[in-house]
């Protein structure tokens, strides 16, 4: 398959390992955070971390927007899920998130209408195929998804299909990064920056991590082979005592990014003052809604919304395993209460999430022994 | 609907939170609305955003997120690892 099987080649992998065993110190250990639930998953899917030698450590971050959508904010969308001749429509991974009343796959259980798209395209298809009802999509993701959010909602003015709206929980990658830089606990040595939010955003928007925060950041592929060449690439920066914006995803990652998608969301969003991250708090500037000029697309305009705001689960500690700070086997309820068929956190939700990723492919007992 | 959909979060893979680009092959064109008829390594088809991408032509083969392309592979020329 081409884009995919050159970047899985074991002889490869091995030489990329081998580079990385050149370029640590002995004595000195990396913490370098992966940024996207992706990578995270590539990671553990394809073993990457089996290949680094014991003081390369991989934390990961808030790069899962599913994992990082507050309790409050489910409870909103079931709400308005089951107001009378409402379609909810929402991607996959939203339907399993706990809030604090249950998730949308029961309130599907208990008669609200709620249905899986693929694309919020899909969502105003079925506006279009049900004119006689209020269909809602609830847009969650980072820069990758928000533009297909736009383009939708402009097509839905153009169309003048009046009975599709958004609920935006649309999120950006460079606050909650700012956010954790600033963590007095937490000690990052460098990130592997997120793949395809950079192809909307480009490379630009991450300088501030070298300039202010004297970090390395190295924007990576999904790949195995993407990946182990970002770790080198960062500890290539270190061993030089070099502090850089690098992009080892050039090949779909241009450094300015998508200015089309870039305009469009302009266009269509405006930032919130402040968005709840499950785990991270209240962050300035950190979400989207509709402008103004779209506000009647505005689902939050257009129906009731109880606005609810609910305290993270005390057992779970979804918030620690974003920042970094734990690694997932080290909760209290990781695999015992907390399993995918059953999450408590949304960490364990999303197959992106960090926890889930450890669960799937068991690496809560791998990891004690490493460790 | 990509019937990918419908295997939801318990799939391997999901599209939001994996920040997923999957690489599709356009079929087949609706330059008005923008819109592309596209068809991914597995065969399954799907209508495609192409607005972001313009121009793009059959044969073409696009990185596609949650409905919407958002780079053209036939671009990417330094796909090297080395």
């Amino acid at each position: 398959m081409k884009f995919v099987e050159e970047f899985r080649d074991p002889e490869l992998g091995r030489a990329l390992a081998g580079e990385i065993l050149g370029l640590v110190e002995p004595g000195r250990h990396y913490k370098l955070m992966e940024v996207c639930g992706g990578h995270t998953h590539s990671i553990y899917k394809y073993g990457v971390d089996d290949l680094l030698p014991a003081n390369v450590e991989l934390v990961h971050g808030p790069g899962c927007p599913v994992c990082v959508i507050p309790m409050g904010r489910v409870d909103d969308g079931i709400a308005l899920a089951h107001q009378d001749g409402v379609i909810f429509t929402c991607f996959g991974d939203m339907v399993r998130v706990p809030g604090a009343n249950g998730s949308l796959l029961e309130a599907k259980a208990a008669g609200a209408d709620v249905r899986i798209v693929y694309s919020p395209l899909d969502a105003l298809r079925i506006a279009k195929q049900n004119p006689d009802r209020q269909v809602v999509f609830f847009a969650i993701g980072f820069e990758t998804t928000a533009p297909s959010t736009a383009l939708t909602v402009k097509r839905a003015r153009a169309e003048q299909v009046k009975n599709f709206s958004v609920m935006c929980s649309h999120v950006t990658i460079v606050p909650p990064l700012r956010a954790l830089l600033e963590s007095p606990d937490l000690r990052l040595d460098g990130f592997i920056g997120p793949g395809h939010v950079s192809t909307i955003v480009g490379a630009r928007p991450f300088e501030f991590i070298p300039a202010d925060y004297g970090k390395p950041i190295t924007i990576a592929g999904f790949e195995p082979l993407d990946i182990l060449q970002a770790i080198v690439m960062i500890l290539r920066q270190l061993a030089e005592g070099r502090c850089e914006v690098e992009n080892q995803y050039s090949r779909v990652v241009p450094y300015e990014g998508n200015v089309r998608a870039l305009e469009v969301m302009a266009e269509v969003f405006e930032l919130r003052p402040h968005f709840e991250w499950r785990g991270l708090g209240f962050i300035s500037h950190s979400g989207l809604k509709l402008s103004e000029a779209y506000a009647d697309l505005d689902a939050e305009v257009r129906f009731a919304v109880p606005g609810v705001r609910v305290a993270d689960p005390k057992a779970c500690q979804c918030g620690e395993v974003l920042k970094g700070v734990i690694k997932p086997w080290e909760c209290k309820v990781f695999g015992t209460a907390c399993t995918p068929e059953r999450p408590i956190g949304t960490c364990m939700v999303s197959s992106e999430g960090a926890c889930a990723a450890y669960y799937n492919f068991g690496r809560f007992a791998r990891e004690r022994e490493v460790v | 609907m990509n019937p990918s959909a419908e295997a939801g979060c318990g799939s391997e893979h999901c599209i939001t939170c994996g920040d997923d680009g999957v690489p599709m092959t356009v079929l087949a064109l609706d330059a008005e609305r923008q819109l592309a008829l596209c068809v991914d390594e597995d065969g399954v088809r799907s209508q495609v955003e192409t607005a972001l991408v313009e121009p793009v032509a059959p044969g073409e083969r696009l990185l596609v997120h949650a409905g919407t392309a958002i780079a053209s592979l036939a671009a990417s020329v330094n796909g090297s690892v080395r």
